[in-house]
């Protein structure tokens, strides 16, 4: 823990925060799942910014649209996903408004993702020497020689044991941290500019997760790249990420930056998610709500409205506006929660 | 390779007793034929004695269990049996006739992999294409069509209409002499011997017939091979591929490995019916090949030349499935643990 | 009844293929009952003085050789074939499923029962190892050539399918939870297996049964081709086209062309609707049939220009 502090503290001076133009601006993305009767709205409108060089941790629970949020950005909703509206800002065009052909030579090369579950992910059949080199090949166009050095480079930097021999492994043979560890110098090799951390760490022992953890944060410091992490767990993201953003039913409903998420959290699913984490049995009695109930079931107003312990008549009824309540700091909600 | 070996070694030891079981079926099978060996080999004006005493040396009179040990023994000192239409030892005559029935439908085969393979993974590229539409017709028909008769239509227009092709009279052409039987396939001996003559007429003979086989057991490779790359399509991995912006037809090249296992089998399959599944083709073309010699065998009470058209053919399928088996290895990594 | 029949249009009027299908199989079907009110002459009555007549006049389909007309006997043809192939093929699913349900059924458990299903299995595995062509004729040849040995052979080289298929449904089945509650409830091992398992497994084997029939009937047509099955004058297909099988290569093209573009359209009638079944008996395919139908309009157009901009190199 207090590795990790230090860790993060260092990372906050290198970072710099001056540009003002966003890396990735994300504008309104609607992604509907066709379904047997009506298409399910999966992410109902979701906007967010990222800046150069900054590490934004988004937050949410199993179906809130993680998995669908981190492969629609690169326009490859999972199925049977299809994007409704929105678009997906990068260098000055809407990437997703480009032809396939264009938008191509940018995933994996300018943007790319880290995967959760990576033994599924690989390719069964190919070492995982050159898969990491096939990266570098398609998009940097090296030879075989050189991408295989590129390789062997990559998997030094992502600290796999014995990487000489690790090259001429198959997935199956790697445990699910070396796997992840393999997705990750992937997901690097071209050094891009903007990264995807999807769940890349869920299902794994603790102290693994702690690794990737740092191994992560560091290489896109080094590289000077921007990381949307996105994970389950609300109290990871305190450690080493500027900004904090809450998905939840497919829309962000807070996002601040960090000190002020976990010091004056507004929106009450945030507090629902933090009370896990506190230390205050007051807190932890008023916010811990069972969460039952199904989710998608409010058509026009807020979707956390069944949930919601101070749920009112107006948060039925009308959907709440995404607004500023302090600096930098909004949160969707009719009555946001005051610092007590 | 010590690994490979011991695999190699216990595969073939249960082919002993799988081959024992065949022979024994088709044994009691062909024992059930009627028709009086001894009389058929003798023909119609022998006397009851020379019938007597034939049937006695060829051991007909004892109980069929015996016959069997009999039969099994010969075997392993290599005695088939005599055919009483050819006079001659089945062994003999099959050495002769299964490489033209290998020839022919190792020819097919290719040709049926090439169109079925090439066709099935472009109709997995683009499932609402055309090309998938014409694969799916395609695959249908194939199975529908009677290979005989489509035999027939080939014959038909390349040969009667169109004259391009030669008369369906065998494997080469009447006065051209066949090549010195090395491997027993014109073609390579042909080729061996450096005859150009009789390569020449051998290939042209062998146009038609492989065509009527390949394409119409192109049918399943083809379905085989569009319905397990639309899957590998579909996989995780592949999805993982194109968020990494690999091109799509890289895509669809790695489909196609890891789609290759099942592919294998199929072809392995077809390879070991169409040993047998040759023999109406044979027949249409006047091939002379191995199938045929059993089915003329069948239909004429002549027992050991489907009893060693049987075994030929077993042994033939078993090889070929634990070449298959050590392909996989290769294939498959997963699979050597 | 009513419902399955009305299941049946709608699937034909999304897919023209099965419409198709189920089009050739009813016309062949009519043929072969009406074929004696259709057909203009007797299919056994030669007339030598008109022998190799080309098509047209009045002989449609032309004469043959022994001036036999090729017309009235390509129709009185399905009911020889089509009764062979429909009779093979439900002995040949009735024998193997029902060894297969057992098979599945006792393949792990008590005692001697668990050795004769491995036993069944072997010989279900040397079976299929036999040429399938040389194995029917050597069936046909020992048993004597009649109608009723075809329609064996076709029973014997067909069971180890439905064997095998039965006995993988079962055994799928055997570890659900409503087959071990009707045995804790009493019934002995043949009321579960006839009542719960056999109904359940019924889906693959109705889809195979239709492809089979084409399979039968390409058997039957394939054993009177080289003369071991249906014999002369008796119509049928495969002798048909065997009777004019020296006369294609001389240029007379009809005697052996009609009776096999026949009956290759009468097996791809009985494929297509194997394959319908396929989709009406598995409720997942049948739902995606449906929805794509559904979505058609508007999803085809999406569809196929994201295909397109996939498929850019």
């Amino acid at each position: 823990m207090s590795q990790l502090a230090v860790t993060s503290e260092q990372g906050l001076e290198s970072r710099p925060r001056t540009a003002a133009a966003p890396l990735v601006d994300i504008k309104d993305l609607r992604v509907d799942f066709s379904g047997a009767d009506e298409p399910k709205q999966v992410l109902k409108g979701v906007s967010l910014s990222v800046l150069p060089g900054e590490i934004i941790g988004l937050v949410g629970e199993s179906g809130a649209g993680k998995t669908t949020l981190a492969r629609s950005i690169l326009g490859v909703p999972p199925a049977p996903g299809r994007i409704r509206t929105g678009e997906v800002v990068f260098d000055g065009r809407n990437i997703l408004a480009l032809p396939e052909l264009e938008l191509r030579k940018l995933r994996g090369r300018r943007l790319s993702v880290v995967v959760p579950n990576p033994r599924a992910e690989l390719n069964p059949t190919m070492t995982i020497g050159r898969q990491i080199g096939a990266m570098a090949r398609i998009h940097l166009g090296v030879s075989r020689a050189e991408a295989a050095r590129l390789a062997l480079a990559m998997l030094r930097d992502v600290q796999i044991p014995d990487p000489e021999r690790r090259m001429n492994a198959y997935p199956h043979e790697l445990s699910g941290g070396m796997a992840q560890r393999v997705v990750i110098a992937m997901a690097l090799i071209c050094n891009p500019a903007f990264i995807i951390s999807d769940d890349a760490t869920s299902g794994l022992d603790v102290t693994v997760q702690a690794q990737i953890l740092s191994l992560l944060s560091r290489l896109a410091t080094g590289h000077r790249s921007s990381l949307l992490f996105i994970t389950r767990d609300i109290g990871i993201t305190a450690h080493f990420c500027d900004r904090v953003a809450v998905l939840y039913a497919g829309e962000i409903m807070e996002l601040a930056p960090r000190e002020s998420l976990f010091l004056k959290p507004a929106h009450p699913y945030t507090l629902t998610l933090l009370a896990a984490f506190s230390h205050s049995p007051k807190l932890r009695d008023t916010w811990s709500v069972p969460q039952t109930g199904r989710r998608q079931i409010q058509v026009g107003g807020c979707s956390y409205a069944n949930r919601c312990p101070l749920a009112q008549p107006t948060c039925s009824e009308r959907r709440p506006p995404f607004a500023e309540i302090g600096p930098g700091h909004f949160a969707r909600c009719h009555f946001p929660v005051s610092p007590e | 390779m010590m690994r490979v070996l011991g695999y190699l070694a216990k595969r073939l030891v249960f082919v002993i007793p799988q081959l024992l079981g065949i022979v024994l079926v088709s044994f009691l099978l062909v024992k059930s034929i009627p028709g009086d060996p001894a009389v058929l080999m003798l023909g119609p004006t022998a006397t009851p004695d020379a019938v007597a005493s034939l049937r006695e040396s060829l051991g007909l009179e004892q109980p069929l269990y015996i016959q069997f040990f009999i039969y099994v023994k010969n075997i392993l000192h290599g005695d088939l049996g005599t055919s009483w239409q050819t006079t001659r030892p089945v062994l003999e005559d099959l050495v002769q006739r299964f490489p033209a029935t290998l020839e022919l439908v190792t020819l097919s085969l290719l040709l049926a992999v090439v169109v079925g393979v090439t066709l099935g993974v472009f109709a997995a590229k683009q499932p609402n294409g055309w090309v998938a539409r014409l694969a799916d017709l395609y695959g249908l028909s194939a199975g529908a069509l009677p290979d005989f008769w489509f035999a027939l239509v080939l014959i038909f227009v390349f040969y009667t209409l169109l004259g391009w092709a030669p008369a369906p009279l065998g494997r080469i052409d009447m006065i051209v002499i066949p090549p010195e039987p090395i491997t027993g396939a014109y073609t390579i001996d042909a080729l061996l011997a450096s005859d150009l003559d009789a390569f020449g007429s051998a290939l042209a003979h062998l146009v038609l017939p492989v065509l009527a086989l390949g394409l119409l057991n192109a049918g399943p490779i083809l379905k085989m091979t569009q319905a397990t790359v639309e899957k590998m399509l579909d996989s995780d991995f592949s999805r993982y591929e194109v968020l990494c912006g690999v091109p799509h037809n890289l895509v669809v090249r790695h489909a196609l490995r890891n789609a290759l296992p099942s592919i294998v089998t199929i072809i392995s399959v077809l390879y070991g019916y169409l040993i047998g599944g040759a023999v109406l083709v044979e027949i249409v073309f006047s091939w002379g090949g191995a199938g045929q010699y059993a089915v003329q065998g069948v239909l004429n009470s002549d027992i050991y030349p489907v009893l060693g058209f049987v075994l030929f053919s077993a042994i033939f399928s078993l090889m070929v499935y634990i070449v298959v088996d050590l392909i996989y290895v290769l294939l498959d990594p997963r699979i050597s643990n | 009844m009513l419902a399955i029949v009305s299941l049946c249009a709608r699937i034909a009027v999304i897919r023209p293929r099965f419409a198709v299908g189920y089009l050739i199989v009813a016309i062949v079907a009519i043929l072969a009952i009406l074929a004696p009110l259709i057909a203009p002459y007797s299919p056994t009555e030669a007339d030598s003085t008109n022998f190799l007549q080309s098509p047209g006049g009045s002989h449609l389909f032309g004469t043959d050789n022994v001036g036999m007309d090729i017309f009235s006997r390509a129709i009185y043809a399905p009911r020889i074939d089509l009764t062979i192939a429909i009779l093979g093929t439900v002995l040949s699913a009735l024998l193997g499923g029902s060894i297969g349900a057992l098979v599945g059924y006792y393949s792990s458990g008590r005692g001697i029962r668990v050795w004769v299903s491995f036993a069944v299995m072997r010989a279900a595995d040397v079976l299929q190892a036999f040429p399938v062509f040389v194995f029917a004729i050597a069936l046909v040849a020992s048993l004597g050539q009649s109608i009723q040995t075809v329609v064996l052979a076709i029973a014997f080289v067909n069971a180890p399918i439905y064997l095998r298929l039965m006995r993988s449904q079962v055994l799928s089945l055997r570890s659900m939870r409503y087959v071990e509650a009707s045995t804790v409830n009493g019934l002995s091992d043949f009321q579960t297996i006839t009542r719960h398992v056999i109904p359940n497994a019924m889906a693959p084997v109705l889809a195979q049964l239709s492809i089979n029939v084409g399979w039968g009937i390409l058997l039957t047509a394939a054993l009177s081709f080289i003369g071991a099955g249906v014999r002369a004058p008796t119509p049928e297909w495969g002798s048909m086209i065997a009777m004019g099988f020296q006369n294609v290569v001389t240029g007379q093209w009809w005697p052996s062309m009609f009776p096999g573009a026949m009956l290759a359209i009468t097996v791809f009638g009985f494929s297509l609707v194997g394959a319908s079944i396929e989709v009406l008996a598995d409720p997942a395919k049948r739902r995606q049939l449906l929805n794509d139908a559904r979505q058609r309009p508007a999803g085809r157009a999406a569809a196929a220009s994201k295909r397109q901009s996939l498929e850019q190199v």
